[in-house]
Order: structure tokens, then sequence, then C-alpha cells
């Protein structure tokens, strides 16, 4: 029987990936429907879909190199398709190494490999790293950040080992650049961005944690939204306003199930999507 | 004295890393049929100083035994190749930097010291196998970063563990020998080039050239 994705996010589960429960979960709290879309199913009940999310965890055991062999998938070939036509494509930490393996990300020539995500670059360790960090927003005009006021400061989780953007072209950091395709920077909780550690906590050129494609429908973000999509999800030790509100709401089951830092992103594609009259 | 060494790892059991990577060039990236082989190593490319060359080599194959960065016995083969740089200099050219010592293996040198069972001389397709169209090439192609201080560790972490010798440079990456049939070598060659540079989502697959560099450290035709 062919599955139905009409009217919903297909949450793309390739083998080896790890978080397309909780990002299906994150995405049904702001009201949106997700299914999940096993690698090897028919590619074209995308078509019904109203957008699609590239999840976290290790895609083929991260074999030869984080995300490559994923990004050959006969899956890619649709979501190429329907990127390449506007639909909203989010890929995050794994997903976000399969859209730049891809060449969607920065796409400004359409699937050539413009950038990496190598390994992390850290003071006085390397491998993988895991922590909440600060990012701040630097682009409101995408699919996935409309809800955020521009310049926001948003504490989320990364968990990585080969995190760090980085291009070998510097005509394309400065094409990012003019064309507003850095979405979000690493920086301290008060907003600044500081190229050092731990700021800067994977080495990115230009602090850079998430960024886009011109048109602004795909989006490569190594940070986590789905491990911040509720209150319950803040450490209580953040210096800032989360923190006070996490700590705030211990023992209160019903402040702890409200909103997080990260579920913006979310509700900014909900909005996205009535505002183009797709929902 | 000074000598080069070079240390081959290889995995005893079967590597799926390989595996995976050949199903995508033939099942993803329309290999099939021109790639008729692909083996991977870890390779490190060290040069050392010392008293005199045996107990350097000695030492050096002492201390990547120890250490799990380099081998670690429960799941590596490995071949560690050893040669004095002035001996290098007087075999006819063959052998400058840019080449690997596994091309003396071929050629019983006698300016070669050998360790390790890791059979890399014989580790090609064989020959006869299936319908050809062409000749067959083998090159081995090292994968490294582009940044030199991810190599370094690897320095320190063998000086540590040395006594009289001492490491001045290291290289580490990945060799990855990849046959294939060609018309002629620069036809193989640039086939070869093609598979290993990412340079889109529907060519090149083993090193992303944003932030890895590779070079043909040696390469044959197949009898």
């Amino acid at each position: 029987m062919k599955r139905n994705f009409s009217r919903k996010v297909a949450v793309i589960q390739f083998p080896g990936v790890n978080c397309e429960y909780e990002t299906a979960r994150a995405i049904r709290t702001v009201g949106l429907e997700a299914g999940l879309f096993r690698w090897n199913e028919d590619p074209a009940v995308l078509d019904d879909a109203v957008a699609i999310v590239l999840p976290g965890g290790f895609s083929y055991q991260d074999r030869i190199r984080a995300g490559v062999v994923a990004a050959k998938d006969r899956v890619m070939d649709k979501v190429s398709e329907l990127a390449a036509a506007g639909m909203p494509v989010l890929g995050i930490c794994n997903g976000a190494q399969v859209l730049v393996e891809s060449g969607f990300v920065p796409g400004l020539q359409w699937e050539s490999v413009e950038l990496a995500l190598a390994p992390n670059i850290m003071e006085d360790r390397s491998g993988y790293y895991c922590r909440w960090v600060y990012s701040r927003l630097e682009e409101t005009g995408t699919a996935w950040t409309g809800s955020f006021s521009e310049g926001a400061v948003i504490p989320i989780p990364i968990a990585h080992a080969e995190g760090r953007f980085v291009t070998e072209n510097e005509k394309v950091l400065k094409a990012m650049k003019e064309n507003g395709q850095i979405v979000l920077r690493y920086c301290d909780s008060t907003g600044v961005v500081d190229g050092s550690f731990p700021a800067n906590p994977n080495g990115s050129m230009d602090n850079i944690a998430a960024a886009c494609n011109r048109e602004g429908n795909v989006v490569a973000m190594m940070p986590h939204p789905e491990r911040a999509t509720w209150l319950r999800q803040v450490p209580e030790n953040l210096p800032d306003e989360w923190g006070r509100r996490r700590r705030k709401g211990a023992g209160n089951i019903d402040l702890l199930e409200g909103e997080g830092p990260g579920r913006k992103f979310f509700a900014s594609l909900l909005e996205r999507l009535k505002q183009g009259g797709v929902l | 004295m000074k000598a080069k060494l070079e240390l081959w790892v290889g995995l005893k059991v079967i590597d799926l890393v390989t595996q995976t990577a050949w199903m995508t060039f033939t099942e993803k990236l329309n290999y099939e049929g021109i790639l008729r082989g692909l083996r991977r190593y870890s390779y490190f490319g060290i040069e050392v100083e010392g008293e005199e060359f045996e107990g350097t080599v000695e030492e050096i194959d002492r201390a990547i035994q120890l250490d799990s960065a380099f081998t670690n016995q429960n799941k590596h083969f490995y071949r560690l190749l050893a040669a004095g740089t002035d001996a290098l200099a007087g075999q006819d050219g063959r052998h400058g930097d840019d080449l690997s010592l596994s091309v003396l293996l071929a050629s019983d040198s006698s300016s070669l010291s050998s360790r390790g069972t890791l059979a890399i001389e014989r580790d090609y397709p064989a020959a006869g196998r299936g319908e050809r169209n062409g000749r067959l090439f083998s090159f081995d192609c090292l994968i490294r970063p582009s940044l030199r201080d991810r190599e370094l560790p690897y320095m320190e972490r063998l000086n540590g563990r040395l006594d009289g010798a001492k490491v001045t440079d290291i290289v580490a990456g990945e060799v990855w020998r990849i046959t294939v049939e060609g018309a002629d070598i620069e036809e193989a060659a640039n086939i070869v080039d093609g598979m290993v540079v990412t340079r889109s989502r529907r060519e090149g697959l083993l090193m992303n050239p944003h932030y890895q560099r590779y070079e043909v450290i040696a390469s044959k035709e197949l009898s």
C-alpha cells in the first residue's frame, strides 16, 4: 500500500540515524504532522509531503565520511528535485552533513560540494564534543527561522565530531555572507560572536553553526533543535533567562512540558507553510 | 643516520567501510565494470633519526606495537617498511619523497627492511578474474588532512615511546588501493581521480577537498 505523506513533514530515516523519533515528536509539538520515511521506500511518496527533515545520528555508521554515503542515495535525487522546487528541507547534525555533501548547502552551484563539515578543532581535545552552546540568529528569512527575532541568542545542544564548516574557496564564504546564507553563528551567552573556544566549540569558519541555500528553504544546522524543544530539556545551570525558567519550573510538569529554546525552528516552518497556503 | 619508514595497517576482519565504498561506487556512482578492486589501509610515513639503522627500526617497531593509535594486535595486521635515506638516494630515482617504499617490495631490494605480516604486495584483485574490456591499473591513493596539525600529534605519541631514536616528521592518513580498467594509465588515473575527489553529489566519494588532500604514492599495471 502506498504510504501517504499528505500534509506531513517527512523525517528521512537512513540506516544508522538515531534522532528520527524525537525529531518527529518535536515537529508535532507545534501542531504539524510528521511521519518517518525509510530511505529505501519509493521516493515518489515524498511529492505529497509539506517539508523534509534529515535528522541526526550516524547515517551508514559515518563510513568513509559523515553524511557522504547517504548523499549518494536514490532518495536524495527526490530531495534534490523537491528542494530545488522550493520545498522546505532541514538537516540536523548528520542531516546537515548529508545536505553539505549533497551540495544543497550553500548550493551556489546546485549539487556541487562547496563546503565541508570537517573534524572539530578544539582547545586541548579532539574528536566528539557534546555540550549546550549558544548561537545567534543571523537570518530570519529562511523557512525555518521566521518566528525568531533577528539577533536572538539561542541556547542549544551540539553533539558531533565533524561539525566545522569550512571551505577552501574564499569566494564561497564571501557569497554566503552577501546572500545572507549564514543562519546561525556560535556566540557566548550574551550574543557576542567570539571565534575562540569554547564560544566557538568546533573551530567553524566565521563561527557558522547553520547555513542555508540562496533561497532559504534548505537549512543545514549542526545544533539539535529537537533536544531543545521542551523546557525540561534545558539544563538548570544555564546562565540566562532559559536557565532561570528551567529552575523555576522544577517540579512543575506543566511548565516543564512547555516551550524550549529550539521549538521556534519548527514553529517557523508551520508559519511559513500557512503563509504559503500549503496548510 | 636518517631513515624513512612506512607503516601500513589493515584489518584482520572484513573491512565494512571498504565494502560500503564498493557498493556506493558500483551501485550509486556507475563504476560497475570499471572498478575491479578496492582495499583500504591506515598509513604512516615516518622520518626518523637514530644511531644505527637496524636498532632504530627495531625501536620504532616496538613502539608502534605498544600504541593502539598505530596498531592494535587484536584487530590489525601491519607491515613496517624501512630504508636508510642514504641507501634510497642510490636507487635509480624510483623513490623520491613522493613515492612509497612499497614499490621496492616487488624488486627484492636489498636496501629495504620489512617487518610484520600484512601482505600489501599481494593484496591486488586477481587480474584474470571476470570479463575484461581494457587493461587493469592499480593506484595507491594517500588521503590525508589538509592541516598539518592533524598529523603532528602522532609524532609526539611516537617520540614519547622512543629512547634513542627521534621521529622528525610524520604523515598520517589512509591509503585506498583502487584497481580500475582503462585503455591506458592516463585514462585510468583520470577515472581514479574522479572516484576519489568529491566534487559534486554525483562525482567522487573518498575525500572532501575542502579539508583533505590526496596523492598517488604508487601505481602499477596488473599483468
